[in-house]
């Protein structure tokens, strides 16, 4: 076991000399010879014999295990203090880490590499990036809806199509005049009301008309598309809400096994339930001892 | 005699008169003041024998007649009451550091046997007065053999302890008849002065004859204690004390002002004075203390 394991508590340990010391000075202080001629010696403090024997060795033995014990506890108790660390996932660049602890201010602080278990696994399996979505668009303003999505680049990976394929996700239909019954999307962006029938009876959805149609859902908003960023951004957040399934959590559970090798530290609290029984029970002896003696 | 031969066997031997006999033996009669004729000399009477009688007094001759044993009993008996004052106070457990189970008590109790002996060869009466535990135990005085058993077994039995009984107590027990006596003091007169001092002093004034016996042990005198141990007063309890280094020229010189103020008093009143170490071998520093009194007395 690494010296660094172990508990501060163990630095009690010199505490155990205080009844050595006791019960050494009680043997030393009623001790005199007769002496006849003791009256023409100089009136003076007789000096503390220094013998190295103790009175009531038993009571002594059971005051020690008792501290022993307490210190013991203590120690199992209560974590061990590792100092300032850095916590580093095993592949991280080396300079990286460097400069991340020194602005920190961990520069003298030992760095922990963890085992691969405890990593985080952001970016153990990196996705390819956002799915790419195949939008078509029907518009007089066709520039204004590729600027849209070309906006949403980063966390969209938007792929606008010149005609509608079986691939198109999205149709976005800005014209007056009705869709050619042929066209099949799973969602269509409409602005005008009249292109579909469907629409007048459309149930109301964070301030757009909702309906399904045989040709696909659709959504339907007057003054579309949208020219500022706070519209743009509520229309992706919902084309993602309402149509598109939730975006799983970027960052998977950790599974924590426990390992066998890694150092469980001093404190397992093992010994815990031992040492309170044997701590009470010398405490119990030692109570009788010295009544006993006292009688 | 080599001096831890006889020094350890006062500490080791239980038997008092076998000491006795040990340290006597280069003595002979010639310790006790010369006037004296001596047992036996002056033929009086006979009378019989018991145990301790000396076997030279039998008169082998009558034994062989009688087929029972006659000691002659000399012409005269000495007029001289010998007194044997033992300090037995606390302090006399003093050991000596230097010889192991010897203290100051035992010492003291051999050499005041040694006396006791030496004066029931003489044909003296002979008394003991044991100060231990703020009292005095008397024992009046006698002559011959069985007194000194007497004295001997009480001598035996006195156990040190507590400290000198008050002056008034040691008055009452002192109070001697008009008799010349010789008063034989053996202590160590860490306390002076004291009862016992202002005693002996008084009997001097009397008249009789005091001699002192002062005891110290070789760690006294070198003043070479263990540093390692505190040290408490026996007598007086009080504060612990401590020995070493930086307090030794203080021990020292405390003593010394101490046993010079004893030493002059002494001298001032007459008292001969011996300061003994209890390392010494017993008969030279009985001899020492005799020879001392003897030349006391002719310079008085």
């Amino acid at each position: 076991m690494n010296v660094m394991n172990l508990s501060l508590w163990w630095l009690a340990l010199p505490v155990l000399l205080l009844p050595i010391l006791w019960h050494r000075q009680k043997r030393e202080q009623t001790k005199a010879a007769p002496l006849a001629s003791a009256r023409f010696l100089p009136v003076s403090e007789p000096k503390q014999l220094r013998v190295w024997r103790w009175s009531d060795p038993l009571l002594l033995l059971l005051r020690c295990l008792m501290l022993l014990a307490l210190i013991a506890l203590l120690a199992d108790l209560v974590l061990a203090w590792r100092g300032d660390s850095v916590l580093v996932a095993p592949g991280t660049d080396a300079s990286f880490v460097k400069q991340q602890a020194l602005d920190a201010g961990f520069k003298d602080a030992q760095q922990l590499v963890l085992l691969d278990h405890d990593a985080m696994r952001t970016g153990a399996k990196p996705e390819a990036g956002p799915v790419e979505r195949h939008v078509a668009v029907f518009s007089e303003h066709a520039d204004d809806w590729r600027r849209l999505f070309a906006a949403a680049r980063g966390s969209w990976n938007i792929v606008v199509d010149a005609q509608p394929g079986p691939r198109t996700e999205l149709l976005v239909w800005d014209r007056p005049e009705p869709a050619p019954a042929t066209l099949r999307a799973p969602l269509w962006w409409v602005t005008d009301a009249h292109t579909f029938p469907e629409l007048d009876q459309a149930a109301r959805v964070d301030g757009m008309r909702v309906t399904e149609t045989p040709r696909g859902r659709v959504w339907q908003i007057a003054g579309w598309p949208p020219r500022e960023p706070e519209a743009a951004r509520a229309v992706f957040a919902a084309w993602q809400r309402l149509h598109l399934a939730p975006q799983p959590y970027t960052a998977p559970a950790q599974a924590l096994s426990a390992e066998p090798n890694a150092p469980a530290g001093p404190a397992s609290g093992a010994l815990r339930e031992i040492l309170a029984t044997l701590l009470v029970a010398l405490f119990v002896l030692e109570r009788m001892l010295t009544h006993a003696r006292r009688r | 005699m080599p001096m831890l031969d006889s020094a350890a066997l006062v500490a080791h031997t239980g038997k008092l008169d076998l000491v006795i006999r040990h340290v006597l033996a280069g003595l002979g009669h010639g310790i006790h003041p010369g006037r004296e004729r001596g047992a036996g000399v002056e033929f009086s009477e006979y009378r019989a024998y018991a145990p301790g009688d000396e076997w030279r007094r039998v008169d082998w001759k009558l034994a062989a007649r009688a087929d029972r044993y006659f000691v002659r009993e000399a012409e005269r008996d000495s007029h001289v009451a010998v007194w044997l004052v033992l300090d037995a106070t606390a302090s006399m457990l003093e050991p000596s550091r230097a010889i192991d189970g010897l203290t100051k008590l035992h010492y003291a109790r051999v050499m005041l046997a040694c006396v006791a002996a030496l004066a029931q060869r003489q044909g003296d009466a002979f008394g003991l007065v044991v100060c231990n535990g703020e009292r005095a135990h008397f024992t009046p005085a006698a002559r011959g053999p069985r007194q000194l058993q007497r004295v001997l077994a009480r001598l035996n039995a006195v156990e040190a302890g507590g400290s000198l009984p008050d002056s008034e107590m040691l008055r009452t027990s002192l109070h001697f008849a008009r008799a010349p006596s010789v008063v034989c003091v053996a202590g160590d007169f860490l306390d002076w002065p004291s009862a016992l001092s202002e005693s002996m002093l008084r009997l001097r004034h009397m008249r009789h004859d005091v001699r002192a016996l002062c005891l110290h042990t070789e760690a006294e005198d070198e003043a070479s204690f263990d540093a390692a141990l505190a040290y408490r007063d026996p007598e007086q309890g009080g504060p612990v004390f401590r020995f070493g280094r930086d307090v030794r020229a203080a021990y020292t010189q405390a003593r010394e002002a101490h046993f010079a103020e004893v030493r002059r008093q002494c001298r001032q009143h007459d008292v001969p004075l011996l300061q003994a170490r209890i390392e010494q071998a017993p008969g030279e520093v009985l001899r020492a203390w005799m020879r001392r009194h003897k030349a006391g007395a002719r310079a008085a």
